[in-house]
């Protein structure tokens, strides 16, 4: 290195008044000499501290006297004791037009990546590790609610059909490592209609509804069967998990722009929820399958309900497959008929 | 404009400016670009996904340099002077009350109201410590900005006669009702009501505290606003959302009676769509209008020692920024985030002025002592807004 003597125009400002004062930096090989109208004073190079790059910006010379010294950023800069040294690797790497390009092949991969597969492999793992309890009070609540809001009813079914699909419903879930944790509830839902949920915590709900569009017991126990699915895979648990991963994931990369609100912020959520459950129903419709062949039932009874409660004409549906939270019907059906082969 | 008479003698004005002799108007500028910032958003963020989140601490202190260094006063910029390291402690903690708060409303939701009392206790805490810490790193000119207050000013700026009278409230709810969840449903109602009621109050006892206690070298800041005029803009917004949330209804209504029935399905779902649009559309006009009037009182009632300053936000220009930022971002899956972040801060830089009588002669620096970072941490991972 030279110990050539680099002069560098800049402001001086003393720390007691928000006033500065031209003055010049003359940068030597171990010292420095500030000069300025209101100044003249030497330094060592070894007790100044320079800021750390930013973009092409102005920098700040640290003075041992609580003094400062602004300038145009300058190689010559390099010279000095950094302030903050690892901000200084960080502030080479965003010079380099490359690494703003790796990063950006990087960035997409790691979203793309861990959206498909690296936040459901992690929930999936995660979940059967947090104790079926955890989730018994969400469900509870989640009845409780619909129960208290009209949207459930007391069943209309009669004492032998519920104990013909209690008996059923017994068989199916008995020898599941989560048997324990099982309940069926009967419920009459006038304005939900035919449906079947599987709650947090292993209570079974199926609608007066559902029952009376099923033509044979068989098809009421493949109903079961998904729902079983749902909770023996802990859906639940893992719907909680992967849509706060990506809640929180979201929110990192937008929080420059969190001031535009749902938009930017929700939309992808939303997006990534409908997916994921998607692929929890396709799911607990294969495990649905594999369960009522070792019973000795065919998944055919499941392709018959899902057709009759989609009734005939076209499926809508498609045109909006990305929004939905559940498969195109036809390809569920299409699913079971294959199993039942 | 009604703060400027203050200054002005009708004698003295200097030629040209407008303004009277010894008030100058000090040029703000922000200077960043879009291309610049990219480079360090996208060299951060994939560093901050690579470390699993770690990096955010740097990555948090590269951006706001950036700003900072940017952004200039009558010529010199400002200094960000937070560090990576304590900044990071502070996140650590921030994420231990967030798992707290997330486990308690999701799993443990007979522990909330606790935790939720913790959070009430903890608030002025974090107040206080997030707003001495982004003054303390801030500097301009080699000295830093100051915020001078204690645990129980935050307290009483925070709760002040809106907190006793919910307590109050909520007492009383307690002691007539048995049930344990009429009991939380009344406590959180009473504080609903009276902090609903009265926000606009609230919000000028807030926004007066963070100014009146800023300080910048040994300056108090302060703010004439009264809570009447939030009132006011707060009255107005509610207004403009609800009239044209009716026309928004008004228009499904006529609209629906033809598509409805033909294809329930199909155009059911587009014209979902288009009625979730047209009320995000209102969303945003009414958001811009409360972010424009609550920046333009602020700071058009707020003085720094000597110091003052003009807003001219306007509601219809937040609001095109805000929606062509938000198409932006979406349809470049997130990578316009930072053009749409430095076009944000250039548009708030643009309309603001500030003006200083006595070229800042009147601050005098003095000596500060450092601030932990947890507290400034726990506050923005709560969002809570310590900004003008």
């Amino acid at each position: 290195m030279s110990t050539a003597t680099i002069p560098l125009a800049g402001r001086h400002y003393d720390g007691h008044h928000p006033l500065g004062s031209a003055a010049t930096l003359m940068l030597g090989g171990t010292e420095a000499a500030l000069i300025g109208t209101r100044i003249a004073q030497r330094y060592r190079l070894q007790e100044l501290r320079v800021s750390p790059r930013i973009a092409g910006a102005a920098r700040f010379v640290v003075l041992p006297d609580g003094g400062q010294f602004e300038c145009a950023d300058s190689a010559a800069l390099d010279r000095l004791p950094q302030e903050g040294r690892s901000e200084g690797v960080v502030a080479w790497l965003e010079q380099r037009l490359a690494v703003a390009v790796a990063a950006v092949v990087v960035i997409v991969a790691a979203a793309l990546g861990g959206y498909l597969y690296g936040i459901p492999a992690a929930a999936e793992r995660l979940a059967p590790r947090i104790p079926m309890h955890t989730e018994r009070v969400l469900g509870d609540q989640a009845l409780a609610w619909l129960d208290g809001r009209g949207w459930f009813q007391r069943t209309q079914l009669d004492a032998g059909l519920q104990d013909q699909i209690r008996q059923g419903f017994g068989l199916l879930h008995s020898g599941l490592p989560l048997a324990a944790h099982y309940r069926r509830e009967f419920r009459n839902a006038p304005e939900l209609g035919a449906n079947a949920l599987a709650l947090p915590g292993g209570a079974i709900v199926i609608t007066d509804q559902m029952v009376g569009r099923a033509q044979s017991p068989e098809e009421v126990l493949a109903v079961l069967a998904h729902e079983i699915g749902h909770v023996e895979l802990r859906h639940a648990m893992r719907h909680v998990l992967q849509d706060s991963a990506v809640a929180v994931a979201v929110s990192a990369v937008t929080s420059d722009a969190a001031s535009l609100g749902v938009a930017v912020s929700g939309l992808p959520v939303v997006l990534a929820q409908a997916r994921y459950s998607r692929e929890f129903e396709s799911e607990a419709d294969a495990f649905a399958f594999r369960l009522l062949r070792r019973h000795g039932l065919s998944p055919h009874a499941f392709a018959d309900l899902m057709e009759r409660l989609q009734g005939p004409g076209p499926d809508h549906a498609q045109a909006y497959a990305f929004l939905s939270s559940h498969p195109v019907t036809a390809e569920r059906v299409r699913r079971a008929r294959a199993a039942a082969q | 404009m009604t703060a400027a008479i203050a200054y002005e003698a009708p004698a003295a004005a200097a030629a040209g400016t407008g303004l009277p002799d010894r008030v100058r108007e000090l040029a703000l500028r922000f200077e960043g670009t879009a291309g610049e910032y990219f480079r360090i958003w996208v060299v951060n963020l994939c560093l901050t996904l690579l470390s699993l989140g770690v990096f955010s601490a740097w990555a948090k202190v590269r951006k706001k340099r950036y700003f900072y260094s940017r952004a200039t006063l009558d010529g010199t910029p400002f200094q960000y002077l937070g560090q990576p390291v304590p900044i990071l402690k502070g996140r650590i903690v921030a994420v231990c009350l967030a798992l707290l708060y997330y486990a308690a409303s999701r799993f443990f939701t007979s522990l909330l109201p606790y935790v939720l009392a913790l959070g009430a206790v903890l608030a002025p805490w974090v107040l206080v410590r997030s707003a001495a810490f982004n003054a303390r790193y801030t500097a301009y000119r080699n000295m830093t900005f100051g915020f001078d207050a204690g645990y129980r000013d935050a307290l009483r700026a925070l709760y002040g006669w809106q907190g006793a009278l919910a307590l109050v409230l909520a007492v009383i709810a307690f002691a007539t009702t048995a049930e344990a969840e009429a009991k939380q449903a009344m406590v959180y109602g009473a504080v609903a009501l009276v902090f609903g009621l009265t926000f606009p109050w609230w919000l000028r006892r807030y926004k007066h505290f963070l100014v009146s206690r800023s300080v910048f070298g040994g300056r108090y800041g302060d703010l004439s606003a009264t809570g009447g005029q939030f009132f006011r803009i707060y009255l107005l917004a509610g207004l403009l959302f609800a009239l044209a949330g009716a026309l928004v209804a008004a228009l499904a209504g006529v609209l629906a009676g033809p598509l409805m029935p033909a294809a329930r399905a199909e155009g059911g779902m587009l014209f979902a769509g288009l009625m979730l649009l047209a009320i995000y559309a209102v969303y945003v006009l009414a958001y811009a209008y409360m972010q424009a009037g609550t920046a333009n009182l602020v700071w058009n009632t707020a003085t720094l020692g000597a110091v003052r300053f003009e807003s001219t936000l306007r509601a219809r220009g937040l609001a095109k920024l805000y929606l062509s930022n938000a198409l932006g971002i979406l349809g470049s899956a997130g990578f316009l985030i930072p053009w749409a972040v430095i076009r944000t801060f250039k548009y708030r830089a643009e309309h603001l002025r500030v003006i200083a009588v006595d070229d800042l002669a009147g601050f005098r620096g003095r000596q500060e002592g450092t601030v932990r970072a947890a507290g400034a941490e726990v506050g923005e991972f709560f969002d809570l807004d310590v900004s003008l």
